[in-house]
Order: C-alpha cells, then structure tokens, then sequence
C-alpha cells in the first residue's frame, strides 16, 4: 500500500474552456442538468453502500423523466395525489397490532439523534399508536451544543434511549481515510446510522425498526417507495473481504493502520443470517405517514422543547435540519466540491417539493449561500482529522502529511473536482453550470 | 397609567402571510390583506407588515400589500423588510405606511436611523431587533429574520439606536418567538429600562397574562401578537377585554356587529 501523499499535482489543463468533451468523475452525467420543479441536479448520487464504497466506485444519480423532472419531485406529487394516506395509516396500525407488547418489554426499536423528523417518529409511535420503543443513536462525530440540547429533549419527552459512541480515535482515523479516499467526511457516521438499529434490534430481541422517511424522498429511485421495508444492502453484509471503510479493506486497516479487529465492531453491518432467524423487519415510518421535515420541526417544538440552532447552518439558509454534528458543514460542503451540489441546493429542493418556497426563491437562495466555505468550526475539524504521532504511532506514518490544515484540505478538494463540473477562471473556481445563470 | 397598545403583526413572505416558529420553518397561512382587515375590524390599535425575506433575497415587495391594506385598514401600519434608504422610506410612506422598521440596514450603517428620523421624523423610525439570548440577561442581535449574528449586544444597540433618532423599539426575542409561551420579559425589561422611547415586546404571546407581565414587569408600551391571532386562539377582542380586565390600560372599544 502506498502512503498518502502530502502535495497533488493538478492538471489545471482540464478545466479549461473547451469544445472537447471533458472528463467526468464517479460516473456522473457528463451533461449536467436542473429540474425543472426544483433546483437539484442530475448530477445528484443515489444513497450508496457505504461499505463497498472505495475510490473507483461509481455513482446511480437521480432520475429525471422525459419532462425533465426529477423522481424527487414526482414522489412529492404522489405524495399529495396518489397515495392513499388512510389506507397507509390503517397498515400502519395493523403493523403496530401485530408487534405491540405489553408485557414490560420494547416493541420497536427507532433509530435517530432526537432531531425533528426522529423525534417526531419516536414520538407518534409511543403516544399515538400506542407502541413502546426503544430509541438507539449513533453520536455525531462532534457535538454541537444544540444538538446536545435537542437530543436531552429527546429522552425528556419519554425515551429510553441507547447511545452508541465509538471509539474517537478510530472514527478519526476512518473519518480522515474517507476524507483522503472519497472525499466523504461523513461516511464514519452513516456506517453506524444505517446499521446501529438493526444490530440493536438483533441485541435485544426486538423485531421492529422503524426508521423516518424514505431517502427516495430526496431522488433515490421511485421505485423503493413502493415497499414500507428498507432494502437489507445498507446494513448486512455476508462477505467480510468485501467491507471497506473510509475506502480502505479491513485487512489494510489492521496491516497498514494498526486497528485492532475489535475497533471494528460499531462498524459492522448486521449478518443478514441473523436478521433472517430473527425475522427483523426495517421499515420507513414515512412510508405509512405523510412525512413534512417543516411539520416535524414544529411539532418536535411543542411536544418537546426542540430548539432551532442559534445561527444559519454554513452554505444554506436553515436552522432546523441536520444540526447537531460540528463535521455536517463539511459533508455538504464536499458534496459541492464533488457533485456541485451543496446544502442551500438539497434544503431549497425539498422545500420547494413541500410547497414552502418557490423555485424562484430556490434559485435565490442556492446563488446566496450553495458552496460557502464552513469556517466556524474549521480548526476544530482540521485537528480531527490530523493523525498524530502521539496518538496514532502506527497510522501517521501512512501520510506524508499528517497533520490536516487547510491548505491541505483544499488542495485534496481539487483533486476530487470533476472537469465536467467546475472551471479554473482567474485564479479562481467556478462552476461551468448552475441553476442560476 | 400608561396606554397600552395591541399591535398585531404579519410577517409576509412573497403574496403569503406566514409564521414561523423562532423565526424558523415558515408556514404559509394565508392573504395578509385578508388577515390585516380581520384584525383591523375586530379592533386592533396597529399593524405592522414585516418582509421577512426582503433582506434575505435583497428585494422589497411590500409595495402593493400596502397599497391593498390602506385602502380598507385605517389604523397606523408600520412596514419593515428590505428597507435600506432614505428613498425607500418615502415610497413606503407614500404607498401608504405610517412608520417603517428597520433592522439589517440600520446594523450595516447606523447612520440611516438619523437620515431617516430627520427627514421624515422620529415618530416614523421604528428600529426593529431581534434578539438572541446569550447568557444570563445577555442578549445578541441579529438579522436576515434570525439567521445571521452580529456580535452586538442587543440592549447598547437599542440604546445607541434611541441616540441615533430612532423613535421607537420593536424587540422580537428570536428564542421565543412563534412558541406561545410568553415574552422574554427580561429582555424587554432591559430594553424598556435602556431608552426612554415606546418599546413594544414581540416573539412569544400565547396568552394574556404574558401580555399582563410584559407590560407590568417588563415596563413595554405595546405588544405585538402573531401567533395567537393567525391560529385563531384568540381575537383582538378577547385580548382586548381580558387585558382591560387584569387592569391594563387598553383602549376601550366597541366593535359594531356586522
């Protein structure tokens, strides 16, 4: 295995004006293209297996039909139209009929942060339908303090709840890897989202989970709607050689980084062999109930003291969604780096979606805000990503440069530029494409 | 014994009334012209139209919304959002608007406050802030409805904003704000205590005794109600008798059944 590099050689060659076809990275749409409902484009990635996730992996983007409208948008119509909500509900009670328990134990097991859409769900579920869950989360890497706060309520509403931190050096370390290798500082964190439930499930004996809304609310394909049961890929895995994390194999991790096989373990995916003999069911609560992220915020407010972050998140206009790890900016922040799609784009196209904004104020504020570099908590995230000596006598010497900083940081974000997406312009970047110009 | 005004506000988003909660997750409800006439025949004492997004977007769309209100409102209407100049005031008055609120413009350049209350006087200058709790009787404005940090502390801004000519204070508390659970009275109190000018308390009206403590503890001059009267909690009425009731020096009204 070769050592991470400290400085990367750029072809700014490549992103040049030019009337030859450029290069396009992760197998993303080499024309790019806006809904025309919302603003998000096709160069938005499905959810992918995070586990089989490495540099040369390509993405399935979102799908736009003949009307050049995306499946996000399409679902957001059913959702109004189509869909027959009390029917939905009346399947939902029928679910709850059949596994509620009354004899002292749990009956579901809900997954979340104590957010507004994981309150909301916990929620409706013990005071509405009369069920006796089990709420699990799987920390942020960094609190922030309202996030802290929101996820007190959370339990203050009437939840037990599991809270599962992994070890902070490990989740460095991967959290770097992915950094490094695919330009995902979120990846360390949804390995656990998507899989802490059902393992906790498994753990407990408790046959239910219940998780919010169906990513397909924001543009996985239509199609994964139709059941209520989350597809078993994001969280079992049979094949330990074919788990990477951070885009690294486990092998390489204990040879190369000296983690320990046990470090492993909050990472894991479930054995699928175990949720079969179990008959553990993952379904999506919003596949039953009309789910409304502005709902959920107000209702997470009157039943439970949730509070909006005190500032604008970096690179949008919100204060109410995803907000309670300090590493979020930057997620988003890597998503417009990679796709030229950042968070002012996702919050403005689901708004949009729910009738809360119009495009043009879509287009408005995704011109304000998409892409803004997150300097609050930027030190901070720098220190965590850099991999000491001291704490990490065996990992540091796989990086030339250890120690993350800015420079760094940007220069690594270059290389993740794909020539298709973004232009060299004076000294500067520049999208080739927006929804705006 | 002080007047004690009923003020309802509208804040407004593009043709929509709508409310949020700590000026968060707005939610659409519906024609303000519709709401301002409601309320001005149920017997409010003001309106104040807020543009929420007017900064935020950098544009000013509440011309033709108060064009509309004036011709069937006749109770002073104080307009605020987006306004950045001395020009913009006149067309707001022009079109129809009594006073004007000022808040992201007037942090950006503090002299527009004296601009504006010379040109058109202090009675007309309302400087609007939104205030943060950040400590124990430490508040921080800010601005872009409750987006955007200043590092200013609220209370000095109000004062340096009565120095600078303003007329009056509208003191939203971002933390309270579309919560109904009552007014931050410790920040009216130190802003009511910071200025001898009208304060009226915003963000957080859920019922009359918070009307009753803002006015008797926290020393405000007027209360602005959003929630309460949008969800239909209350009528201007209810509130009106209620606080007329508790000893509040409301003005006596009688609205004729139509």
């Amino acid at each position: 295995m070769n050592i991470y590099k400290a400085q990367y050689d750029l072809d700014l060659s490549k992103f040049q004006d030019s009337e030859e076809s450029l290069e396009t990275k992760y197998g993303l749409p080499a024309q790019v293209k806006f809904c025309k409902k919302c603003v998000i484009s096709n160069q938005r990635p499905n959810s992918s297996v995070e586990y089989k996730h490495t540099k040369d992996s390509t993405k399935q983007t979102i799908n736009f039909d003949e009307e050049g409208v995306c499946d996000a948008c399409r679902l957001a119509e059913k959702k109004k139209k189509t869909i027959d909500w009390t029917l939905r509900e009346k399947e939902l009670k029928e679910l709850c009929d059949k596994h509620r328990k009354n004899d002292g134990s749990y009956d579901c097991v809900v997954p979340g942060s104590g957010g507004k859409d994981s309150f909301y769900a916990a929620h409706m579920l013990k005071y509405k339908y009369g069920m006796h869950p089990l709420t699990v989360t799987w920390a942020p890497h960094i609190y922030t303090t309202w996030g802290w706060h929101n996820f007190q309520a959370w339990i203050g509403a009437g939840f037990d709840n599991f809270l599962c931190t992994p070890n902070a050096k490990t989740h460095r370390l991967l959290t770097r890897l992915a950094v490094e290798n695919l330009f995902h500082p979120f990846q360390a964190f949804m390995f656990g989202q998507k899989a802490l439930a059902p393992k906790m499930a498994l753990l407990h004996n408790i046959p239910l989970v219940f998780f919010g809304e169906n990513e397909a609310e924001y543009g996985n394909p239509i199609s994964d709607t139709e059941t209520a049961k989350r597809d078993w890929k994001y969280f079992t895995s049979e094949d330990r050689t074919q788990i990477y994390l951070g885009g690294v194999s486990l092998d390489s991790l204990e040879k190369d980084f000296g983690v320990d096989s046990v470090e492993f373990a909050p990472y894991m995916p479930a054995n699928p062999e175990d949720i079969q003999k179990k008959k553990v069911e993952v379904h999506y609560l919003g596949y039953y109930l009309k789910w409304h992220p502005q709902e959920c915020y107000y209702y997470a407010v009157e039943h439970g003291g949730f509070q909006a972050s005190p500032e604008r998140t970096p690179g949008t206009y919100s204060k109410y969604n995803s907000i309670d790890d300090r590493i979020d900016d930057f997620h988003y922040y890597t998503t417009h780096i990679k796709f030229g799609i950042g968070r002012a784009t996702y919050d403005a196209a689901q708004e949009i979606r729910n009738e809360e904004i119009t495009r043009e104020e879509g287009v408005a504020l995704v011109k304000k805000f998409d892409g803004e570099f997150p300097e609050r908590f930027a030190d901070e995230i720098f220190r965590y990503l850099s991999i000491t000596e001291k704490e990490f006598p065996i990992a540091h010497r796989m990086f030339e440069q250890p120690i993350m900083d800015r420079d760094y940081f940007m220069a690594l974000a270059d290389q993740f530029r794909s020539p298709h997406l973004w232009k060299r312009e004076n000294d500067t970047w520049k999208l080739r494409h927006t929804v705006y110009e | 014994m002080r007047n004690v005004r009923l003020i309802a506000r509208l804040d407004v988003k593009g043709p929509n009334l709508v409310k949020g909660v700590q000026l968060e997750g707005l939610r659409k409800i519906g024609d303000p012209n519709l709401f301002a006439k409601k309320y001005y025949d149920q017997g409010i004492d003001e309106i104040i139209y807020i543009d929420i997004v007017a900064s935020l977007y950098e544009r000013n769309s509440l011309l033709d919304i108060v064009r509309r209100t004036t011709q069937d409102v006749f109770v002073p209407l104080t307009v605020g959002g987006g306004i950045r100049s001395v020009d913009n005031v006149r067309d707001m008055l022009r079109a129809g608007a009594d006073k004007v609120a000022i808040n992201t413009a007037a942090l950006k350049r503090p002299q527009l406050i004296s601009e504006i209350s010379t040109k058109f006087g202090s009675q007309c200058m309302v400087l609007s802030i939104e205030a943060k709790r950040v400590g124990s009787n430490k508040w921080e404005a800010y601005y872009d409805n409750g987006r955007e940090k200043t590092g200013v502390d609220a209370v000095e801004w109000a004062r340096k904003g009565f120095e600078l000519g303003a007329g009056e204070i509208l003191i939203t508390s971002v933390d309270q704000e579309g919560t109904a659970k009552g007014f931050d009275i410790e920040l009216i109190k130190a802003v009511s205590g910071a200025v001898p000018i009208p304060v009226i308390a915003s963000g957080g009206m859920g019922s009359t005794s918070d009307l009753v403590e803002a006015m008797n503890t926290g020393k405000a001059d007027a209360v602005a109600m959003a929630h309460v009267l949008h969800y239909g909690k209350m009528t201007v009425m209810d509130v009106r008798s209620e606080a007329a009731a508790s000893n509040i020096n409301v003005r006596r009204y009688h609205v004729c059944p139509e």
